[in-house]
C-alpha cells in the first residue's frame, strides 16, 4: 500500500510519538521490534505533521530524531496535530461537502431527495457517484456526531443539519485556554481550527503535553464514567511494556500529575476486588461492557482508598499498609518561603509548626517511598527524617551519603 | 469518536481552498499559500493532486466548485458536550463564555472526575469578584493594546506602577496566573495576579511590545537508571527544552535548557532525583547543590 501521511489507527504510532518526545536517544535500530520499514513511515509521518518540533542529530550510534519543545515558549501543544492525520477515502470527503453545503440553508431533506441531488448538481462525473448504501452510511454517521438531525415526516426520515448559534468570538478565550489546560483539551484545539488566525495571550509554565497522546483512551474512559457502565481495558505493565493484559474495571477518577503530566486511572478492578491504578499511556484500548448496577457503592470505596494515595502508589505489591513518615525542618530567620512551600505543597499531610524554625511534616500514606523525591527538595533544612518502614529512612540517609560522595568525596562538602 | 477525519487537517485545509472557490478567489498560488499555512508538510503534493485529478469532485479546472455556500460544519456532540464541561470550572468562568447557549446539552465530564493531587494548595482566588475583575481589564489590555496601572502587593511593599502587557503565564502546578509586562522603560516584571489590588487600563496605545527572546542557562546531567530514573527522569523534565544521549546501557546525560530566574526550582527539581542524578556542569550550579549539602551536613545528627 502506498505511503500516506494520514493514519487509520492511532495507536500504532502512539508509541512512535510518545518515545520521540520523552526519551528522544534511541536510533532507528533501537526500534527492532518493529520492521526498519515501519520505523521510517511512522517517522516521516511524525516529521511531517509536526515539521519545526522535530529534531535530527548524527553521532556515532546512528541518527537520532527527537521532538524538543519548550512548552513554555508554545502557545499551542504540537502533538493535537498527529489527532487530525486520520484517513479517509475519497468518498468521505466528498460527501462531507455536498451534504453540508446541501442542507446550509436549513433545508430539511429526505435521503432520495439527497441522493438525488449529489447526482443532479454535485457530480458531473457518473462514475463518481457513490452507492445508496455509502450515502446512508455517512448520514447515518453524521446523525451520530451531532452534527445532522432527524425527524420524521410521514413515513419519511428528514435530515437537516444541526445548526446552533453559537458566538464564536466570545468563547475563542476561553476555547485557547481550555485547550491547553483542561482534560481532552484536543476538543478545544479542534475547535480553534474554526478560529482565523489571532493572536494568542496565554502562554503555559510546567505545561506537560504528552497527555495529548492518551486523548483517545480518556475520551473511551470519560464516556464509560458518565454512563456508568463497566470498561475492560487492554493495557501493559512497567515490567511488561510489550505484553497485553485485560481487565473489568469501573472507571471511578483520573489523577493527574501537575509536576510530570502523568495520568492515571483509578478503577475498581473486579478481578482484584478492590481499587486500583492504571497508568493511561499504558492503557491501549478501552470497550464498554454492560452498566455498573452498583456505581455509588464503588465510587465510596474508591473515596475511602484515595485517602492514603500520597501519588498514585498503594504501596509494595500494592499491600495498602499504611506507613507514617515524619520530617522536621528547621529554617533560618528569612526562610519563611520554604515554609510557605512545605504547607503549599504538603498534600494529605500535615504541618505543625513546633517553634520559630521547625515545622514537622507528617504523613500517614499507603508508600512513603514515594514522597522520597518531595523529600529530598528540602535538602539542606532537614534536621530528621524517621518512617514505621525503616527502608525508607535508610534508603534516605544512604542517597544523601551517595550524594556528598559525588560532589566533592565523603566530607568535602562539609 | 475524538480521531476522527471531521476535525482532520485535510477537511480543514479543503474548507479553506473551497471558501476561496465559493467566493471566486481562488488561484493555484492561493491553494499553494493555504497549504502551506495550513497543513501537514507533505500534504503540499497530496491534496492539490486529489482536487486537480478529481479524485475529490470539489473543484473545477476553472477554480470554481459546484458547492454554492461557504463550507461550515455544526458543532458536532462532542464539541458541545466538552464545551458545556469547561464551564464547571471558574477559570473558565473567568471569560464569561455564552453558557446559555449550551443549556440542554449534557457536559462530557464532571470536573469531579479529574484530580490533580500533587498541585499546590494556595491556588489564585478564581471565585473573589475583585480577582474576576482584574482578570477581565488585563485580558481587554491585552486585547486592546492598551496599557496598565497597577497597584499591587509585593513581600514587603505596595507598588503602583505603569505596564504594558505582554501575556498572561498560568501554571498548572502553582494554580496561579502571573501577568508578564514590560515597564514603560522596557523592564520585564512578572506580577502574580492575585497580589493586584488596583487596575486602571489607559486608552488605546496600539499592540506594542518589548518581548525579547529569554536568555537560557544550560545543565548537564548525568543519570543511573536505576529504580527507573530513567523514564522518571525524561517525563519529569519533558516540559523544558532538553537532549538525551545514552552513554551505555545504564547511563545516559542529560542536557537542559532553564531560563535563569527558574534555577531554583530547576536546583531542586534535580535534587528530587537524589543520586540517580549527578549534575556535571556548569560548576556554578554544581556549586549550588554542594552548598545545599554543606547546609544538610549540619544536621549530622540527622538519622544517627
Amino acid at each position: 500500500m502506498a505511503y500516506s501521511e494520514l493514519i487509520k489507527n492511532f495507536e500504532k504510532i502512539r508509541a512512535y510519538m510518545r518515545d520521540f518526545y520523552v526519551f528522544g536517544f534511541h536510533t532507528r535500530n533501537d526500534f527492532d521490534r518493529k520492521s526498519p520499514r515501519s520505523y521510517d513511515n511512522e517517522r516521516r509521518r511524525i516529521e511531517s505533521w509536526l515539521g519545526d518540533s522535530m529534531v535530527f542529530h548524527q553521532d556515532a550510534s546512528g541518527k537520532r530524531v527527537f521532538i524538543s519543545v519548550d512548552s513554555r515558549e508554545t502557545r499551542h501543544n504540537p502533538l493535537y496535530r498527529a489527532l487530525k492525520a486520520k484517513s479517509f477515502t475519497n468518498k468521505d470527503i466528498t460527501l462531507h461537502f455536498y451534504i453540508l453545503d446541501m442542507l446550509a440553508d436549513g433545508e430539511k431533506l429526505s435521503f432520495k431527495t439527497i441522493a438525488d441531488r449529489i447526482q443532479d448538481y454535485y457530480i458531473a462525473d457518473d462514475s463518481f457517484m457513490p452507492d445508496d448504501s455509502t450515502i446512508r452510511n455517512k448520514l447515518k454517521e453524521y446523525v451520530s456526531l451531532g452534527i445532522l438531525k432527524t425527524e420524521k415526516f410521514g413515513r419519511e426520515l428528514l435530515y437537516s443539519r444541526c445548526n446552533r448559534a453559537w458566538d464564536m468570538d466570545a468563547w475563542k478565550d476561553a476555547v485557547s485556554f481550555a485547550s491547553e489546560m483542561m482534560p481532552l483539551g484536543a476538543v478545544g484545539a479542534f475547535l480553534l481550527d474554526k478560529y482565523p488566525d489571532s493572536r494568542d495571550y496565554f502562554s503555559f509554565k510546567h505545561h506537560y503535553l504528552m497527555g495529548a497522546l492518551d486523548s483517545g483512551i480518556l475520551e473511551e474512559l470519560l464516556v464509560c464514567r458518565m454512563e456508568r457502565k463497566n470498561a475492560l481495558i487492554t493495557f501493559s505493565t512497567r515490567r511488561d511494556k510489550d505484553g497485553r493484559y485485560q481487565a473489568l474495571v469501573y472507571p471511578m477518577k483520573i489523577y493527574i500529575s501537575t509536576r510530570n503530566g502523568r495520568e492515571n486511572l483509578l478503577a475498581y478492578s473486579f478481578e482484584e476486588r478492590c481499587p486500583r491504578m492504571y497508568r493511561l499511556d499504558r492503557i491501549h484500548a478501552v470497550k464498554m461492557m454492560e452498566n455498573q448496577p452498583e456505581p455509588e457503592k464503588l465510587e465510596r470505596t474508591g473515596n475511602c482508598f484515595a485517602r492514603y494515595l500520597w501519588g498514585t502508589s498503594s504501596g509494595p505489591d500494592r499491600n495498602r499498609e499504611l506507613q507514617k513518615l515524619t520530617m522536621r525542618i528547621r529554617l533560618e530567620e528569612d526562610e519563611s518561603f520554604v515554609a510557605d512551600r512545605l504547607y503549599r505543597e504538603k498534600r494529605n499531610g500535615t504541618v505543625i509548626r513546633l517553634d520559630e524554625h521547625t515545622y514537622e511534616f507528617i504523613a500517614i500514606v499507603y508508600d512513603a517511598q514515594e514522597i522520597l523525591p518531595w523529600i529530598r527538595t528540602f535538602t539542606g533544612r532537614i534536621e530528621s527524617l524517621t518512617c514505621t518502614d525503616p527502608e525508607v529512612t535508610r534508603r534516605f540517609y544512604e542517597d544523601l551519603q551517595e550524594m556528598y560522595e559525588i560532589y566533592g568525596g565523603g566530607n568535602a562538602v562539609q | 469518536m475524538l480521531f476522527n477525519e471531521v476535525y482532520g487537517s485535510y477537511y480543514n485545509v479543503v474548507a479553506g481552498i473551497l471558501t476561496e472557490a465559493v467566493r471566486g478567489t481562488l488561484s493555484k498560488e492561493r491553494i499553494r499559500e493555504i497549504i502551506l499555512k495550513k497543513a501537514y508538510m507533505e500534504s503540499g503534493i497530496s491534496i492539490p493532486e486529489a482536487l486537480e485529478k478529481g479524485e475529490w469532485p470539489l473543484l473545477r479546472k476553472d477554480y470554481t466548485t459546484p458547492l454554492r455556500h461557504v463550507p461550515t460544519m455544526p458543532l458536532t456532540t462532542l464539541q458541545k458536550q466538552w464545551m458545556k464541561a469547561i464551564c464547571q470550572d471558574p477559570r473558565i468562568r473567568l471569560f464569561d463564555p455564552p453558557m446559555q447557549e449550551l443549556e440542554d446539552v449534557e457536559p462530557l465530564f464532571s470536573t469531579d472526575f479529574f484530580v490533580w493531587f500533587d498541585r499546590d494548595g494556595d491556588g489564585d482566588p478564581y471565585e473573589d469578584p475583585f480577582y474576576q475583575e482584574h482578570f477581565k481589564k488585563v485580558l481587554l489590555a491585552l486585547k486592546e493594546g492598551r496599557d496598565l496601572r497597577i497597584r499591587y502587593r509585593s513581600k514587603h511593599y505596595c507598588h503602583d506602577q505603569m505596564f504594558i502587557p505582554e501575556k498572561l503565564e498560568y501554571s498548572s502546578k502553582d494554580d496561579k496566573f502571573r501577568l508578564v509586562a514590560y515597564s514603560p522603560k522596557g523592564t520585564q516584571y512578572v506580577i502574580r495576579l492575585a497580589s493586584v489590588l488596583e487596575v486602571s487600563l489607559t486608552e488605546k496605545n496600539g499592540i506594542r511590545s518589548f518581548s525579547v527572546k529569554p536568555r537560557k542557562e544550560i545543565v548537564v546531567l548525568e543519570l543511573v537508571d536505576e529504580r527507573n530514573a530513567l523514564e522518571r527522569a525524561m517525563i519529569h523534565f519533558s516540559d523544558i527544552e532538553k537532549e538525551t544521549m545514552k552513554l551505555d546501557d545504564t547511563h545516559y546525560r542529560i542536557t537542559l535548557r532553564y531560563r535563569k530566574e527558574d534555577e531554583t526550582e530547576i536546583l531542586i527539581r534535580v535534587l528530587s532525583f537524589g543520586p540517580k542524578i549527578r549534575v556535571s556542569s556548569p560548576d556554578s550550579f554544581i556549586e549550588l547543590i554542594r552548598e545545599r549539602l554543606h547546609m544538610q551536613r549540619n544536621f549530622e545528627s540527622c538519622g544517627s
